[in-house]
């Protein structure tokens, strides 16, 4: 048992907070998003709004994850498991990725056209 | 036995049971929803057609992410009160937890059933066009009305099958009392159905026959035709007697006795007259085949029989055709055994349709068991009387032109029109217009294909076919764009004030594609009210820009029953011919990867938020034993239940600015 009762008694008053704080960042992740004041890099949605969302989104996540899900006293092998977890998410990602970045398929400077085309016109 | 290490922790990871366990699942969640986003991110970049931008309402999604931070906070504070054994209060905050659970469920079903009712149509031109799909419904005198409520249609429908049975019932009555007979009332097949209505996206055939592929008539597509008959007062008959051989030993005899063609002939002549004469059933003859006798009414039971007896016939067939080729690959290996297969094989005569023919030994006898017989594959009726029919679009092969006269399913059943003395009873395609009310339309990726070309998008929209004059209501849409242009270059004027120009002097601010391209709902509700306003208001001035809907209006989307939508007209009408329809879809995955990746990724988070409600209900309903007995071990076991919550509200952190906000 790493918490003890009386160390959960005073931590309840974190968690209502840590609670508070992430409703608050939800409300500034949409009004980043909605309010034309708020608006960093080319009008409308472009890189710079998809990177200041999803470091909003990453910070509320870190948050849930180190004090609600104990991670930040948890002990190694949680650790190790989530970073295999993470990995092989990335290997996931990666080999997608590798996937769309092939020449032959997809066509390159150097390769020339690939052979896959978007159709010119769709009809059901 | 006692389960060690649900309690105490292992001395060597410091670890209870469960807690393993459950990061070890949750890692693997984390690959299952990582690759998903990682989906999402490649059909994002890498998509041939203009992604739907913020193209859902952000209010649910956002209550949403309140409710299920909320329940990840009550669901830590039920997890301390075991902890701090207090059983009342445990159980007070779980049960908050489920029901936050039960909201975010019911936000969810509302923003799903929105979205399967949304209608949106891409044009052959790639105008895209959203709405809310009319109905229509086909009166007793073949007349087709249409209307934007289905209530409506439905009400329509019912009055005039109303009408038609009064006047039916009078007639029967008045002939009734002619021939001095008791008028007991109108027999229910007699009567016309009513409450027959369909959706405006859908095709209307009227087909003189219509021709079933025996090995692939859909049952349900079957049972559909054959009950809108039945609504109509019409049915579906056979025209002939029609003979199906399925086995060979009707067809030639067995080897002892067989059968020469002309036997067969004469044979076949007399069983059509004797069962022609006799009952009007769908008779079995000998083994395997079947006789159809002409005016038998159509049924799925009786396409299934005619299958079974076809499908043994083909069988039939590929054996004879496999056992012939055997025979003579075995001659020829006999004959020229030192020759490879390519040197033997011109004298194999591996081309079976020559030999196929009637067999004869050296008699000159016929044998038997070596013939194909002539198979039945698809079954022919006729529409007595040629009534329209109701298509979904997505029943049909491919585009139905009015020129065809025909109507491919995809299960091969073909609906033909009538020709020469039926063509009009039965004219095939009728004018099937998709009739919508019209929240959106969007030309980007109609900009984008003219940026292909290389012609002005300007051009190319202003050429379309919605504001030509074949389209009845193009007034209104050309008035529309028109007032939408002028808001947009009043914005390009407002960024470049504002913003200034680079170098090169290009603006270093410019309106998205969206907003040049799409009208969205916001923007007809907007430009209604401007001309409702007698265009006092123009684009420059705060009163204009006042009249445009909060991004909060509209809870699960434009709402065409708003009242002041309603009076405005805000949403224009629109009927699309059916040749100018290239797709038609509800917001579904059928209409792009978007959608298709969106209900993956909501629906499965979905399905893992009613499985944690269901793990903590059984926490709170079903564990006062194991409290009393070992409440450590509870609160363990809730912790980790709680370490799933935690999860699943990470997961919706993530997915509501990428889907909602991006």
């Amino acid at each position: 048992m790493a918490d003890t009762p009386e160390d959960i008694k005073n931590a309840q008053k974190k968690y209502l907070l840590i609670g508070l704080i992430l409703f608050i960042f939800t409300v500034v992740t949409v009004a980043v998003a909605t309010v034309p004041w708020l608006d960093f890099g080319e009008h409308g949605f472009d890189g710079i709004d998809a990177v200041i969302g999803l470091l909003i989104a990453s910070v509320k996540a870190t948050l849930v994850g180190a004090i609600f899900m104990h991670l930040n006293h948890e002990k190694r092998t949680i650790y190790g498991l989530i970073v295999l977890g993470v990995l092989m998410g990335l290997c996931l990602v990666v080999l997608t990725g590798w996937a769309f970045i092939d020449p032959i398929e997809y066509g390159s400077p150097v390769e020339g056209d690939g052979f896959y085309n978007p159709p010119e016109t769709v009809n059901q | 036995m006692e389960i060690p290490y649900t309690v105490t922790a292992r001395k060597d990871t410091g670890l209870f049971n469960s807690k393993v366990g459950i990061w070890l699942f949750l890692a693997s969640e984390v690959m299952l929803f990582g690759g998903l986003f990682s989906g999402y991110v490649f059909l994002r970049i890498y998509s041939d057609y203009p992604w739907p931008e913020r193209a859902l309402p952000i209010v649910p999604g956002l209550i949403n992410t309140f409710v299920l931070i909320g329940s990840s906070v009550t669901v830590v504070f039920a997890w301390a009160s075991l902890k701090m054994r207090q059983w009342r209060r445990f159980q007070i905050f779980m049960g908050i937890t489920i029901a936050c659970a039960g909201m975010f469920m019911v936000l969810k079903g509302i923003e799903y059933k929105a979205k399967w009712g949304h209608q949106a149509v891409r044009m052959d031109d790639f105008t895209i066009v959203e709405g809310h799909t009319h109905y229509g419904a086909i009166m007793s005198n073949g007349e087709v009305q249409h209307f934007q409520k289905k209530d409506k249609a439905k009400e329509a429908a019912k009055k005039d099958a109303e009408a038609y049975n009064k006047e039916a019932e009078a007639r029967a009555k008045a002939a009734a009392q002619t021939k001095g007979e008791d008028f007991a009332g109108l027999p229910d097949d007699q009567k016309w159905q009513a409450g027959d209505y369909f959706k405006a996206n859908t095709l209307l055939f009227q087909p003189d026959t219509v021709e079933f592929s025996l090995a692939r008539a859909h049952r349900n597509w079957v049972n559909d035709l054959v009950a809108q008959a039945e609504k109509r007062q019409s049915s579906f008959v056979t025209g002939k007697d029609i003979f199906i051989y399925g086995d060979i030993e009707d067809y030639s005899g067995s080897a002892e006795k067989p059968k020469s063609n002309d036997e067969r002939g004469r044979e076949e002549a007399k069983l059509i007259k004797e069962y022609a004469a006799a009952e009007k059933m769908p008779r079995k003859l000998g083994s395997n085949s079947l006789f159809i006798p002409a005016g038998t009414p159509l049924s799925y039971s009786l396409l299934k029989e005619a299958r079974e007896v076809y499908l043994a016939g083909r069988s039939h067939n590929s054996e004879t055709r496999t056992a012939i080729l055997r025979d003579n690959w075995k001659r020829v290996k006999e004959e020229r055994p030192d020759d490879k297969y390519w040197e033997q094989a011109p004298d194999a005569q591996i081309d079976s349709a020559s030999q196929l023919d009637e067999q004869l030994d050296e008699a000159g006898k016929v044998t038997s068991g070596s013939k194909v017989i002539s198979i039945v594959s698809t079954l022919s009726f006729r529409m007595d009387p040629p009534q329209p029919l109701v298509i979904k679009r997505g029943w049909v092969k491919r585009p139905v032109k009015e020129s065809d006269g025909k109507a491919e399913l995809k299960d091969d059943t073909a609906l033909n029109a009538g020709t020469n003395g039926r063509a009009e009873v039965a004219p095939g395609l009728l004018e099937s217009p998709l009739a919508l009310s019209v929240d959106a339309v969007d030309f980007r990726w109609m900009a984008q294909k003219a940026e292909e070309a290389s012609k002005k998008p300007l051009d190319v929209i202003e050429g379309s076919w919605i504001f030509s004059d074949e389209n009845k209501h193009a007034g209104t849409y050309r008035r529309l764009w028109k007032l939408h242009k002028k808001r947009i270059a009043h914005l390009e004027e407002r960024l470049k004030d504002k913003y200034g120009t680079d170098e090169e002097g290009n603006p270093k601010r410019v309106p998205t594609e969206t907003e040049r391209y799409r009208m969205g709902w916001q923007d007809l509700v907007q430009y209604a009210r401007v001309e409702n306003d007698g265009q006092r208001a123009v684009p420059g001035d705060a009163a204009f820009d006042d009249l445009r809907p909060k991004f909060y209006h509209g809870f699960a989307g434009p709402n065409h029953k708003d009242e002041e939508i309603h009076k405005l007209h805000a949403f224009p009408e629109l009927e699309i011919p059916h040749e100018k329809v290239s797709l038609e879809s509800m917001f579904t995955p059928k209409w792009n990867t978007y959608y298709a990746i969106y209900f993956t990724l909501t629906g499965l988070h979905g399905l893992h938020v009613i499985g944690g409600a269901i793990v903590l209900a059984y926490y709170l309903f079903c564990s006062k034993g194991l409290y009393r007995r070992n409440p450590e071990w509870l609160a363990n076991r809730v912790e980790v239940g709680g370490l799933f919550w935690h999860f699943v509200d990470l997961v919706w952190i993530f997915l509501f600015p990428i889907l909602y906000l991006m």
